[in-house]
């Protein structure tokens, strides 16, 4: 249009009023969509502010989830709880939303004054979205902060792991840490298993987990503590412990280890001493192992039960003489030299099986390896590889190696059971489970005969103190004194006392391990051997939980004679 | 026409408005009922799983034998030994037969007069 009026004088136009007015409106909508785009514009913006912002989930480097997870109820085989999951409220301070941060540090101190000054100070200044001022409190503590209504404290509930069986099962359960994972005991084995993964996905929350269920019997493992503990005044024992199994399903029925720990109050199990004798301590097993030799005597054929051995001189190993403690000095027959218990006659008796043959019968009952186990606190027992003529003979009667007294009841149960090896589990086990991990290591005649064997020492040998507390459950099984090493020299005052049994021996059940460290004797008229300590324990022991285990009492001597094998009736 | 369209419109409008205004504060009444209940079952949870931990310290083998060792004495009760189990089959087999004349002579007493309970009653200064 300009190009086209070069030459003409401009011509004066004017708009119509109704020209004027369409501009006008043009121009008005020009703005009002520029103003719904701004508009529109904002509010999506915000939208995508919002999408980016981050919101901080984590409570000092955990996920809010690991925090407030649960672990699954632990019961024992009646369905009793031995650790349950209690919520406690727990205190934590938000620092960029605290106005007045002296205020808030004297306040709080006035509810909980034994938190230190400068390091709450320290610890609510700053700009951080999350910090813990004191977990696990009560009830009472929480509504008394409340009602402080300091802006930017609060409480989280959080898991705390309970055992009401206190001391009772320590060894057992382990405990937990302040984060609710498992530091020890079943609980640590736990968490390797699964339910670390389970609170991982944030799934382990609630009341949902399925609990867990231990073959363990709380009123067995009541009276196995009672007694432990009682003998530690009784004998004056630095230690004693004792472990009690199902000889065909392997499920252990107790285990207890004093002194112990309160599992609810982890800082004491550091204490010195406590640990878990029964898993993480080996010994010289002592004439316990005797019923070993025995028993890999008796299955290769070597001796038979009415062979008879010459014990009336000592033994003679260059300048070594190895003797009997209360030795008859005279010909045994071989309930004899398991009755009085002869080391000369049992040296004899793994003379006569060879000890190369007697070496690998031990690695045949896997004494030479961590019995396969759910507790993490296991120790490897020393066996020597090879064993020279010198030492096959004291590792006969349980000297020079040194084994855990769970590898003991694994092998006595093996050895009345029929001949059976059954690794230990500390969950509920059925026996047709069991069966499916069966390892025959002795011929079933081999286990008729052991079991009279055990069965005569309670009627008639080292067994007789355990009997008399015992009477009618068909107990029976060996004493085992080992002198303990003190300064490189076995000493006689300083003795580990075990007793490890059977029953009831005409249909064989439970099998028994009791150990006493360093018992003195109860009073001038008994002894400190192992049928006065650890003997009477097992003794008293059965006659409380044996009916409990539903065994009842049978007096009958027809079952004692049913006991006796053929050959010797 | 167009008009009344319009305000029939406006009508709707405001109506809708107000309809929209009051379902989303219904929704917040119930969000916010939720929430209060979502507490209430996580206090009501934290206090059963204490009352669950109580029960289960009363329930513990080694909290009752202390109580029974209390009132060992007042109670007269003792661990029970083994000559208190017995079984059906050690129980003595009924008599053959009845003892008549024994029942005859008995309840020939009582017709009597004579109740040999009461000679007992009697003897242990009862009544």
């Amino acid at each position: 249009m300009a190009v086209a009026s070069e030459d003409f004088v401009p011509t004066i136009a004017l708009d119509g009023a109704r020209k004027q007015r369409g501009t006008l409106t043009q121009a008005r909508i020009r703005w009002m969509i520029l103003a719904l785009v701004i508009g529109f514009g904002m509010v999506g913006g915000r939208l995508v502010q919002l999408g980016m912002v981050e919101t901080d989930q984590t409570i000092e480097g955990q996920t809010r989830d690991v925090i407030t997870a649960t672990r699954p109820p632990i019961l024992d085989r009646n369905g009793l709880e031995m650790a349950v999951d209690i919520r406690v409220p727990s205190l934590y301070a938000e620092p960029r939303r605290i106005i007045d941060v002296e205020e808030a540090v004297r306040e709080l101190r006035t509810v909980l004054p034994d938190l230190d000054e400068n390091w709450l100070r320290n610890r609510l200044t700053g700009d951080r979205g999350f910090v813990w001022i004191k977990r696990e409190l009560t009830p009472a503590i929480q509504e008394q902060v409340m009602r402080l209504g300091i802006p930017g404290i609060d409480f989280i509930t959080e898991s705390k792991r309970f055992y009401p069986g206190m001391n009772e099962a320590a060894h057992i359960l382990g405990s937990t840490n302040v984060d609710n994972q498992g530091i020890a005991g079943i609980e640590r084995h736990m968490d390797t298993e699964s339910v670390a993964l389970l609170q991982e996905l944030g799934l382990a929350r609630g009341n949902a987990l399925t609990p867990v269920e231990l073959s363990v019997d709380m009123r067995v493992q009541h009276i196995l503590h009672d007694q432990l503990v009682d003998a530690m005044t009784r004998y004056q024992a630095i230690a004693a412990a004792g472990v009690m199994m199902d000889i065909h399903t392997g499920e252990i029925i107790a285990l207890a280890s004093v002194p112990d720990f309160n599992p609810n109050e982890p800082a004491t199990a550091l204490v010195k001493d406590t640990f878990n004798r029964i898993t993480a301590g080996i010994f010289e097993p002592g004439s316990t192992f005797k019923t070993v030799t025995f028993a890999g005597a008796l299955d290769s054929g070597a001796v038979r039960l009415t062979d008879n051995f010459d014990a009336r001189y000592g033994i003679r190993f260059g300048r070594y003489t190895i003797d009997d403690f209360h030795g008859k000095h005279r010909i045994l027959s071989l309930p004899e030299v398991y009755k009085y218990s002869s080391n000369i006659g049992t040296i004899r008796i793994m003379q006569a099986m060879g000890k190369d043959n007697f070496r690998a019968f031990l690695s045949r009952m896997k004494f030479d390896q961590r019995v396969d186990f759910e507790l993490p606190e296991m120790r490897v027992p020393t066996v020597p590889k090879e064993l020279s003529e010198v030492g096959a003979a004291t590792a006969s009667f349980g000297h020079g190696l040194s084994i855990s007294p769970l590898h003991l009841v694994t092998a006595y149960a093996a050895f009345a059971n029929g001949g059976n090896y059954v690794p230990p589990t500390l969950y509920k086990r059925d026996i047709a489970e069991a069966e499916a991990l069966y390892e025959r290591v002795l011929q079933p005649e081999t286990s008729t005969a052991l079991r009279y064997l055990m069965r005569l020492n309670a009627l008639e040998g080292s067994g007789s103190q355990m009997n008399k507390a015992a009477q009618g459950y068909r107990a029976g099984g060996k004493t085992g004194t080992a002198e303990k090493v003190v300064d490189g020299r076995y000493s006689s005052s300083k003795v580990t006392n075990f007793f490890a049994s059977a029953f009831p021996l005409d249909n064989p059940r439970y099998a028994i391990v009791i150990m006493v460290d360093e018992p003195k004797a109860e009073n001038p008229q008994s002894g400190t051997t192992a049928g006065w300590n650890a003997g009477a324990i097992t003794g008293r022991l059965i006659q409380r939980a044996a009916p409990m285990l539903g065994i009842a009492p049978d007096f009958s001597e027809a079952l004692d004679r049913e006991i006796v094998p053929p050959v010797l009736r | 026409m167009m008009r009344t369209l319009n305000i029939f419109l406006i009508f709707t409008s405001i109506a809708l408005l107000a309809g929209v205004y009051a379902l989303k504060f219904s929704i917040e009444g119930t969000a916010a009922e939720r929430s209060a209940l979502i507490a209430l079952i996580d206090e009501q949870e934290g206090q059963l799983s204490l009352v669950k931990a109580d029960w289960a310290v009363l329930n513990q083998p080694g909290h009752i034998e202390p109580i029974v060792r209390r009132h060992q004495a007042e109670l007269a009760i003792e661990p029970v030994k083994q000559e208190q189990f017995g079984s059906f089959a050690a129980l003595p087999m009924r008599p053959a037969k009845p003892d008549t004349a024994a029942m005859d002579a008995l309840f020939e007493a009582i017709a009597n007069g004579i109740d040999p309970i009461d000679a007992i009653l009697e003897l242990e200064g009862i009544e």
